[in-house]
C-alpha cells in the first residue's frame, strides 16, 4: 500500500504505515506545520484529516515562508 | 462532513476560530465577501479613486489585485499597479515576471521600478558594503519612497498593500512590547498622511489570516510567486509572530480579537499620542521629509551615492 508523495522538488512513493493514516499525520512526520501548507489529493484540495488511500497522488504546497 | 454553506461534501477547509467547514466556491466566496466588508466598512474606497497596488507578485499582492478589480470591473474604481526590483539575484526576477503576466491579464497600467535604475545599486551590492545596516532596514525604506513616487506620476489617489491579518497583529504586538506608542498610533486599515505628497494607503486583506490567503491563491489557481527572500533571517517580527502563532494554535480567535481590541482603542491613541511632525522638502531629492533628509537620502549619502 503506497502513495505518490509530491512537496516542492520531492516526488517519492511512499508506503502507507496504517489504516486511517490522514495528510495531517503526513505532515506530523515531515515536521511540516498544517499553518504552512495546503494539501491536495489527486490535484484537489483537501483538509488535512483526509485519510491518504492507496496509489493517490498527495501533494503539498507550501503557502507560508518565515521571515 | 459537508460544506457548511450549500452541502457539498467536498470540504476544503475548516475554519479554526469558528468550526465552519467549507467546499472551494463557498470559501473563495468568503474571502471575496470579507475584503469587499472591509473596504466598505474602513471607507476604504471612493467612487472614481485609482489605486495603485504595491504588487509583488506573491500571494498577498496578487490577492489584493484580484479582489480589487472587481471594483475595477463594476467601473468604481481605476487601478494601477507598481512591482519594484529590489537586485535581489535568483529571487526577485519571478516575482516580477509573474506581477507582469497579471498585469497583462487584467490589462491595467503597470511599471517596474528598480533600486538599480532609481540608485544606482542593488539590494545584493548594498548587503557587500561594511557596516550596512541590514537588508530590510534598506528595502523597507527604498520601496516606500519608489512606491510613493510611482503613486504621484501615475495620478493614483490611493496606494493599496497587501497587509494581512498576522501581519497586522504582529505590527500591534511588536509595537506594544517595544513601548513605540508613535508607530501604534500609525497602524489600521487607512494610513493618511498631513503632507499631501503621500497617498493614502489602504490595506484591504489586514482582517485574512495569511493561511487563508494563501489557501485562496491555490483555490482560485492564481499564478503567485510562493518563496522566502534570501536576506528573510531571524528577526524580531519572526520571534513575535512565532510567540503568537503558538498561542493561536491554543486560542485560533486570538488574532481576530488582538485585532478588534486595537481597532477600539485606535483613535484614543490618535488623539493622546500622535506626534506633529513637521514636513519640509529632502534637500536631496525634493520628497517630504521630517528632517532636512529623507530616510532614503540619507541612506544614499552613507552609501556614499
Amino acid at each position: 500500500m503506497s502513495f505518490l508523495l509530491k512537496y516542492k522538488q520531492l516526488e517519492e512513493k511512499r508506503e502507507i504505515p496504517n489504516e486511517n493514516y490522514t495528510i495531517r499525520d503526513l505532515l506530523v512526520e515531515m515536521e511540516l506545520s498544517p499553518q504552512t501548507v495546503v494539501s491536495k489529493q489527486n490535484g484537489e484540495l483537501v483538509i488535512e484529516d483526509t485519510v491518504i488511500q492507496e496509489d493517490d497522488e498527495i501533494q503539498l504546497v507550501q503557502i507560508i515562508y518565515g521571515g | 462532513m459537508q460544506c457548511s454553506k450549500c452541502g457539498n461534501p467536498k470540504v476544503i477547509y475548516k475554519r479554526e476560530q469558528s468550526g465552519q467547514l467549507l467546499c472551494q466556491d463557498c470559501f473563495i466566496e468568503s474571502i471575496e465577501k470579507k475584503v469587499i466588508k472591509t473596504v466598505k466598512k474602513e471607507k476604504l474606497l471612493d467612487k472614481g479613486d485609482k489605486v495603485l497596488v504595491a504588487l509583488s507578485g506573491g500571494k498577498d499582492s496578487v490577492t489584493t489585485l484580484e479582489i480589487l478589480n472587481s471594483f475595477r470591473q463594476m467601473h468604481i474604481i481605476d487601478i494601477c499597479a507598481v512591482t519594484v526590483d529590489e537586485g535581489i539575484a535568483n529571487y526577485r526576477q519571478e516575482g516580477v515576471d509573474i506581477a507582469i503576466r497579471h498585469a497583462e491579464r487584467l490589462g491595467i497600467e503597470h511599471k517596474v521600478v528598480s533600486l538599480k535604475e532609481d540608485y544606482g545599486i542593488t539590494l545584493d551590492e548594498i548587503m557587500q558594503r561594511e557596516n550596512h545596516r541590514g537588508s530590510c532596514t534598506y528595502c523597507g525604506v527604498f520601496r516606500r519612497t519608489i512606491i510613493n513616487k510611482a503613486a504621484r506620476e501615475m495620478g493614483a489617489t490611493k496606494i493599496a498593500t497587501g497587509h494581512n491579518l498576522d501581519d497586522e497583529v504582529q505590527a500591534i504586538m511588536m509595537n506594544y512590547l517595544e513601548g513605540n506608542t508613535d508607530n501604534l498610533t500609525k497602524l489600521g486599515a487607512k494610513s493618511e498622511s498631513k503632507a499631501e505628497e503621500f497617498t493614502v494607503k489602504i490595506k484591504p486583506l489586514r482582517e485574512i489570516p495569511e493561511r487563508e490567503i494563501g489557501l485562496y491563491v491555490v483555490a482560485k489557481g492564481l499564478e503567485v510567486h510562493f518563496d522566502s527572500c534570501p536576506y528573510a533571517m531571524q528577526s524580531f517580527r519572526g520571534e513575535v509572530s512565532e510567540a503568537i502563532n503558538q498561542l493561536a494554535e491554543k486560542h485560533p480567535t486570538l488574532k481576530f480579537s488582538t485585532l478588534r481590541g486595537y481597532d477600539k482603542i485606535k483613535n484614543i491613541l490618535k488623539n493622546e499620542m500622535q506626534k506633529e511632525y513637521a514636513h519640509i522638502r529632502c534637500r536631496r531629492c525634493g520628497e517630504p521629509s521630517a528632517n532636512e533628509l529623507c530616510k532614503a537620502c540619507s541612506f544614499l549619502e552613507e552609501l556614499g551615492l
